[in-house]
């Protein structure tokens, strides 16, 4: 079968990081075929498609598109042999229409001014043409993701695209969203265009892909059949060394209420209710986790109990005492600790040292400082000791966090949160953006502050992560939780099913008042 | 990493210099045009602002031959000070930069850009004016003593400790208040600092105007001036006090005041790097989410930073009056010593020790510009001069990238692979 896109001995160096991204990287897609890019982070799949369509320049190497040779420095190159990306993060105008921004750079002009009527009859036959329907004068701002995504598909086949780039394309989307895009790519295909997927959910590989390349610390490991190699082999090959897939639990021995949240109402951004009435309650040594499309309220719902977001009705009650409106320090000193959603902003601040990011929690009382003057060897020793309890190789006492990776940043919060025992854990998002290592990692950590007696409300967007980490699941949809679930009686379908605003009429019996 | 370390610091030793350099060909273009030659002019500007008297050359800012009694010598110009020594002048200016600069540093340390230090400066500096001679009068009123210079010596010295004691907290006070005010208006009513300390700014230079026109207007001098301070009020230069017989400092009023200046950058520095409640400000300002999220009183830290920064602002201003000036004379408050401050202390990355270098320095070039007219060159020139050389300063993005560029060409590529596989070796290391 002819090749697509051939790659060969590319090298890139970045200088300013010290990284050799792309190590003599060999890598070739046939034409027609699902191809699937897997790695951990870092590992250099993503600069390797950009080097593709022409964002990065290699340092040495060559390109062959269609089996010949092509000189990409721009994505306009990339695009006129018929390169097309869609970015993990979409390049849309928000306040544009479909239409226009399929049409963006290409409108067909009339001595000067854009047709608004002829775009839309364009993009309304693109559509049409793939079997992808979308209204070409709805804004992108009132899309839904998994329509976005579209959108930017569609953006690039109106481009002429023969090889389609997709990053980590499943990052956003409900489970049946992930469904129908699978059915798009598979159709796609079947048209004789050929697609790369780069992923680290090696599920997804096995669901969709015909052949997988691995990459791992800017190497490419090798490419085998889908059907040949199972998802442990291709985990063992990202990371090289053996790796524990399934999270290791017993049941859970949930003991007294911890966390008690009432009919909880709070506002989300310009103050539109986003958060309506939820009530819940987390047990000592259980994990509830929260499921749900992001966007959902849960941003809200975790700020508003963490004390990062006004509360405009109901309670919450940690540890028999009334905190609804106490302030963050306040909340911490009772027992809380809280593993944000963005540790890069939220959860530490980059631009100060390992020390002064692992005392942020406790600075204030001794032995890290006492009337109001620091004391820094306690505080080196806290950060020595995280350093060494969670095996943060690449972090030294007294330096900057700044270069550390995702998962080596996640540990340094980890560390810090967990400090002292807490009672109660917010986890939102803890695994978001790390390769596997680090996501077996978190969840051994969280699973044991569990069995040491913790309530940890957990929040993922990540279905598999919620089901294999919780020992119940709420849903929310709309800002209101759905139903709650045992694990026992959890399934992916239903819970997709409550993350589509739909319910469980079918199954009453399933749905236990929270 | 110590090597690392040293690349580092002998980088951020090369920029400014570059900087400097390139700022001096640059301006060499327009002092061509206004007829004058370059480095006759940039050495007349450099002896006049680090200098000592009679200093003619680059070279004599470090040896200086001097005739003597027993024929020629050469001496180390920083400790020659016979009729004085151009730094004297220029620590006299840098005083007040100082002051002014740590002021803003405090602000920009709490992520707050705060320019207030004009507004906060000058009142300060209106407020001592005023107390340096109503003070001593009531003192006086109350002790039933009707000509001053009759006081008893007791008195006199009690007065000469109190009296400057009390105009310099009054002065720190209201420049407090007036920087507290902005820090209000944000925390509370998130109004944006720059806005409302720019729009304070020009209240306070209005106001402290009308002040020296009307009600404080002391004499029917042709320039609007307010009193004289007393006597007892005056931070007394070094020169007429402390170091009497030394000329290294005459012709220059710098005093008390720069030891002030030097002592606050200590504490300030103390309070940023070792205290808490400066460690509560910084994180405030290096991700306001952050400092909440880890439960810091951000409103308190952003409150608490504003009102040390105006205090800060209110010392420069008292210092200039009761070390130096003596008086406010119209034309003070509109003279932007408190936007020289906010220029340092972004030049120097709001670093402490910074502050201090490019203080002096920048003090310097000011003294050298003014006396560019006494060498028949335009007066303009030393001020464009000036802002070229800031200028370029500024470009430190453009420097750093460069050097690197330089650096990484003069590296054979053998070693670039290596500390390339080694890179990825100790990022993957991370990865695990």
């Amino acid at each position: 079968m002819p090749l697509a896109v051939e790659m060969r001995h590319i090298r890139k160096y970045f200088l300013s990081s010290n990284v050799l991204a792309c190590d003599d990287v060999n890598f070739s897609v046939r034409e027609g075929e699902i191809h699937a890019l897997v790695g951990e982070n870092g590992a250099g799949k993503t600069t390797l498609m950009n080097i593709l369509y022409g964002l990065i320049a290699p340092d040495e190497g060559e390109i062959l598109i269609h089996e010949r040779p092509a000189h990409i420095t721009h994505p306009n190159d990339a695009i006129r042999l018929g390169i097309g990306m869609v970015h993990q993060h979409f390049k849309l105008v928000p306040s544009f229409t479909i239409a226009e921004n399929i049409m963006l750079g290409m409108e067909p002009d009339e001595w000067g001014f854009i047709n608004g009527a002829s775009e839309a009859e364009a993009v309304r036959k693109l559509a049409a043409d793939f079997g992808l329907p979308v209204n070409p004068n709805a804004r992108v701002r009132d899309l839904s993701v998994g329509m976005q995504q579209r959108v930017e598909i569609l953006k690039a086949l109106q481009r002429n695209a023969r090889v389609l780039i997709l990053d980590e394309p499943t990052a956003v989307l409900t489970p049946q969203e992930v469904h129908e895009l699978y059915t798009v790519i598979r159709k796609l295909a079947a048209d004789g265009r050929t697609v790369i997927l780069i992923t680290h959910k090696l599920l997804e590989v096995k669901d969709v892909a015909d052949r997988v390349s691995v990459m791992r610390r800017g190497q490419m490991i090798g490419t085998h059949n889908v059907s040949d190699v199972s998802i442990r082999d291709m985990a063992n090959m990202m990371v090289g060394r053996e790796v524990i897939l399934q999270v290791e639990k017993q049941p859970a021995q949930p003991g007294a209420v911890v966390l008690k949240v009432e009919n909880l109402l709070v506002a989300g951004a310009g103050g539109i209710p986003a958060v309506f009435g939820v009530s819940l309650e987390v047990r000592a040594g259980e994990i509830l986790g929260i499921a749900g499309v992001s966007g959902n309220g849960q941003t809200e719902l975790i700020e508003a109990i963490a004390g990062l977001r006004p509360i405009d009705g109901g309670h919450v009650v940690l540890l028999d005492k009334d905190i609804t409106h106490a302030s963050v320090r306040a909340r911490r000193e009772t027992g809380m600790a809280h593993i944000p959603e963005d540790r890069l902003v939220m959860g530490l601040n980059l631009n100060t040292n390992l020390d002064e990011n692992v005392v942020v929690t406790h600075y204030m009382r001794p032995p890290y400082s006492r009337r109001g003057i620091f004391n820094f060897l306690p505080m080196r020793k806290l950060a020595q000791q995280i350093i060494d309890a969670f095996q943060i190789r690449s972090a030294r006492v007294g330096e900057e966090i700044k270069t550390l990776s995702g998962g080596n940043l996640q540990k340094v919060v980890l560390g810090r949160e967990l400090e002292g025992k807490p009672k109660f854990i917010i986890a939102n998002q803890p695994t978001r953006g790390l390769d596997v290592g680090s996501i077996e990692f978190v969840h051994k950590t969280l699973i044991e502050e569990r069995d040491a007696g913790a309530a940890i409300l957990l929040v993922s967007v990540e279905l598999d992560e919620i089901l294999s980490l919780s020992d119940r699941i709420a849903v929310m949809f709309g800002g209101r939780i759905m139903g709650v679930l045992d694990i026992k009686d959890a399934n992916e379908q239903d819970i997709g099913i409550l993350m589509a605003g739909g319910s469980l009429e079918h199954a009453p019996a399933k749905v236990a008042t929270p | 990493m110590t090597a690392k370390r040293l690349r580092q610091a002998l980088e951020s030793a090369a920029i400014p210099i570059l900087a400097t350099i390139l700022g001096l060909l640059v301006s060499s273009v327009i002092v061509l045009f206004a007829r004058a030659d370059p480095m006759q002019t940039y050495e007349h500007l450099f002896c006049e602002g680090f200098g000592p008297k009679g200093c003619q050359t680059f070279g004599n800012l470090l040896f200086m031959d001097v005739k003597t009694d027993n024929g020629t010598q050469t001496v180390f110009s920083l400790f020659y000070g016979a009729q004085g020594h151009a730094l004297g002048v220029t620590l006299e200016r840098a005083t007040i930069l100082i002051l002014a600069a740590l002021s803003a540093t405090v602000a920009f340390k709490a992520g707050l850009f705060s320019i207030g230090m004009d507004g906060q400066l000058v009142l300060g500096a209106i407020t001592a004016a005023f107390l340096g001679y109503a003070l001593p009068d009531l003192i006086y009123g109350l002790a039933g003593i009707s000509q001053p210079q009759a006081a008893p010596g007791a008195l006199q010295t009690v007065m000469h400790l109190v009296v400057p004691a009390l105009c310099i907290g009054a002065a720190m006070l209201v420049g407090a208040f007036y920087s507290w005010i902005a820090g209000y208006l944000k925390v509370k009513l998130n109004v944006n600092e720059l806005i409302s300390t720019i729009v304070l700014n020009a209240i306070a230079v209005q106001l402290v105007g009308y002040l020296i026109n009307f009600p404080l207007r002391s004499d029917f001098n042709n320039i609007a001036r307010t009193r004289r301070i007393d006597d007892t009020a005056w931070l007394v230069p070094f020169n007429r006090g402390l170091f009497l017989n030394s000329e290294w400092f005459s012709g220059s009023r710098v005093g008390i005041g720069i030891i002030l200046a030097l002592l606050a950058a200590l504490v300030i520095w103390f309070f940023l790097w070792r205290t808490t409640a400066g460690y509560e400000q910084r994180m405030a300002s290096g991700s306001r989410l952050f400092a909440r999220f880890g439960g810091i009183p951000n409103e308190r830290a952003a409150l608490r930073a504003m009102l040390i920064s105006g205090a800060l602002s209110g010392l420069a201003g008292a210092i200039q009056i009761l070390g130096v000036e003596r008086r406010v004379v119209d034309g003070f408050a509109g003279a932007g010593l408190g936007f020289d401050g906010v220029l340092v202390a972004i030049l120097a990355k709001e670093s402490i020790g910074g502050i201090l270098v490019v203080a002096v320095f920048f003090a310097g070039l000011q003294q050298g510009a003014i006396n560019l007219q006494f060498a028949n060159l335009p007066r303009q020139l030393g001020g464009i001069i000036i802002a070229l050389i800031i200028l370029f300063s500024s470009m430190e993005n453009f420097f750093r990238t460069n050097l690197a560029r330089i650096q990484a060409r003069l590296r054979p590529p053998q070693r670039a692979v290596d500390a390339a596989a080694e890179g990825v070796a100790a990022a993957g290391g991370g990865a695990t």
